[in-house]
């Protein structure tokens, strides 16, 4: 399955390993950055043009220790996520995301503002009127990018695995010009806030891309 | 990269780095061979054919090298090696160092607690702490050996370690070893070091190095200091880059600062000032009998080899009767950054005598060092994970002993191959 996107921001953010933990199911291993230190990414979709209409998602993952085959010619995944919370501002791509991905959802729909500002982007999210988190990050320089990263999901049904490949446009740095203000909000449950970085190590744009959805691989029955 | 110089689809050994290689398939630990050496069978031959290129003689400006790509053993000015004093091929270090294999044989023989420690350990460990106006000082085999074993030696599980986030891996291992609660503080930032600190609890431990050995940066100690003592928590300040070069008596930055006495913990290194090895740590008595009982990469290690005491000990018999060595490295440091700048290198926060040129491409970084080394030069590439994403550079260690012609020619081949590369300056 192909999902075009025009942007995607994504923030990585150093948080404690047991908080990481915390978030992740008891087969999935979080990935240090260092010792004692796991990783938050918060990514904003804008997809003007998907099958189902146009919407914006925001995904809160817990990057984890990736699957390798071990086949020979392997093409070996960039990085590994577990999405523990995703969000939409619209019901189809809701019920899709929860029943064809078994990504745990955000139950009603959000507000995902997008506003640019010379090289940064900010993404807005809100619930109603609270709001839940602003990210910003910045652009550095583009190049074409073609790489596979994967996926964890868990629901009711099971655990499941999906390699996700990525063609498109990349802005990817480490300059520390970016920012994320996470609101107390009953989305970031389970988040201790506090020991939330506010300043991404690394911030990534795609842009102008598609996401191409591999066979989803069932890993642990319910 | 400008998007047209990426063919749509190719992989490049630069889109993978060790980082990839950390976790393999199935059971077997051998499994993670398997995609490793299928993508080092590229990059080898493409750049990292840098990495570990034999000497074939003494680090001083000029060196022997055998190329890892062709085998050819080449002339070339040595911009790489720590030696910062130039001190380490001196006659009287190596007459020092002769004289202690006639006398001791090769090594120690034995662990420092045991029948290891030799005269000249002590010798060296009184010239350590004279020079530092320090009551004593423990002797480690190597640097890294030194902050694993202080650091784990007097931090327990439940007490609370705070490392900045570019602490040299002999910290972060020291706090693994340790079995304390590890945080780290952006970069040389007090006011992140301050928020990390805020609601901690029990025994604390702030960890901070003189000079950081990627970006050659100095520590913010004075505002640090300030932080870590509002918080009751102890200093540590790692000054493996800095002793024996900073400071009114060149003790280090603690001194350079004023702050000698406010950091309750002074580690240094014998490889990078004086080229030779070994790490040490000073303090009062009881504290280093604690360090000499609890400190596990000492206790369990064999001890420093008396010949390297030996000229250790000659080593700093020169440095303190020729200041003049130090005020020649500033000279050259403040000559290199003066003309990178006039060529418009990027030397990023650096101030000392460790200098990063920024490359600002990790796909380019191997392309730009190896024509570097054709045209004459010995230096490394240093790239992510070792240094932040897009962050890939060229690590420049100056030293007393180069002259102002070595440095120029550094320049010039440096800033010729940036502009040829397109790099931007």
């Amino acid at each position: 399955m192909e999902l075009p996107f025009a942007d995607a921001i994504s923030g990585y953010f150093e948080i404690p390993i047991d908080n990481a933990r915390r978030l992740l199911p008891p087969h999935l291993e979080p990935f240090e950055l260092h010792h004692g230190s796991g990783i938050l990414s918060m990514t904003v979709f804008d997809m003007p043009k998907s099958p189902v209409g146009g919407y914006r998602s925001v995904t809160m993952a817990i990057v984890v220790v990736p699957y390798v085959k071990g086949a020979p010619g392997e093409r070996l995944p960039k990085a590994a996520v577990y999405p523990y919370l995703t969000g939409t501002n619209a019901f189809m791509p809701r019920q899709i995301g929860s029943s064809m991905f078994h990504l745990p959802h955000w139950g009603d729909n959000l507000k995902i503002d997008l506003t640019r500002e010379g090289k940064s982007i900010t993404a807005a999210v809100a619930a109603g009127k609270d709001p839940v988190a602003t990210l910003t990050i910045s652009e550095y320089e583009w190049e074409p990018t073609e790489y596979v990263y994967q996926s964890f999901m868990k629901d009711s049904s099971g655990s499941y695995r999906a390699e996700i490949e990525v063609k498109g446009e990349i802005s990817d740095h480490e300059e520390e010009t970016g920012k994320l203000v996470l609101h107390e909000h009953e989305f970031h449950n389970g988040l201790s806030i506090p020991d939330v970085f506010d300043v991404p190590f690394r911030e990534v744009w795609t842009r102008n891309a598609v996401q191409t959805f591999g066979p989803l691989v069932q890993i642990q029955t319910a | 990269m400008k998007a047209a110089q990426k063919e749509s689809g190719k992989v490049r050994f630069t889109d993978y780095d060790y980082s990839h290689f950390y976790y393999g398939a199935g059971d077997d630990p051998l499994n993670v061979l398997g995609s490793f050496g299928t993508w080092l069978e590229d990059a080898f031959p493409s750049g990292y054919y840098l990495y570990a290129e034999p000497l074939h003689s003494a680090p001083s400006t000029r060196v022997r090298v055998r190329n890892n790509k062709t085998g050819q053993v080449c002339d070339l000015l040595n911009m790489a090696s720590y030696n910062y004093l130039g001190i380490s091929y001196r006659d009287e270090v190596k007459k020092a160092a002769i004289e202690a294999v006639q006398k001791y044989g090769l090594g120690a023989s034995g662990s420092p607690i045991l029948s290891g420690t030799f005269d000249v350990h002590e010798e060296l460990e009184k010239a350590v702490a004279s020079f530092k106006g320090k009551p004593n000082t423990i002797l480690f085999p190597t640097g890294y050996s030194a902050n694993v074993g202080f650091i784990s030696a007097l931090m327990r599980s439940g007490d609370n370690i705070i490392l900045d986030q570019y602490s040299h891996a002999s910290i972060v291992d020291g706090s693994i070893l340790a079995k304390s609660k590890t945080t780290f503080f952006r970069h040389n930032n007090p006011l992140d070091l301050d928020r990390k600190l805020a609601n901690m609890k029990g025994k604390k431990l702030v960890v901070v190095e003189g000079v950081y050995s990627m970006d050659g940066d100095v520590c913010a100690l004075p505002e640090i200091v300030e932080v870590a003592k509002k918080h009751g928590a102890r200093i540590l300040i790692d000054e493996a880059h800095s002793t024996f070069l900073f400071g009114p008596n060149g003790r280090g930055v603690a001194e350079h600062f004023g702050l000698d006495k406010e950091v309750d913990f002074h580690l240094g290194t014998f490889s990078k000032s004086l080229g030779g090895q070994g790490g040490f740590v000073c303090g009062d008595q009881t504290l280093i009998h604690y360090i000499a009982a609890f400190g596990r990469s000492r206790f369990f290690s064999c001890n420093l080899s008396p010949i390297l005491a030996a000229g250790l000990v000659a080593g700093m018999k020169i440095l303190e009767s020729e200041p003049q060595l130090r005020a020649k490295l500033w000279s050259n440091v403040a000559y290199l950054r003066r003309r990178f700048a006039e060529e418009g290198v990027d030397i990023g926060k650096s101030t000392s005598q460790v200098m990063p040129v920024h490359v600002h491409n990790d796909h380019k970084v191997f392309e730009v060092a190896g024509k570097i080394q054709d045209r004459g030069l010995f230096l490394q590439p240093v790239t992510y994970p070792a240094v932040p994403k897009n962050k890939s550079r060229l690590r420049i260690s100056i030293s007393a002993a180069h002259t102002e012609e070595d440095l120029e020619q550094a320049v010039q081949v440096i800033a010729g191959v940036l502009r040829e590369e397109g790099i931007q300056l």
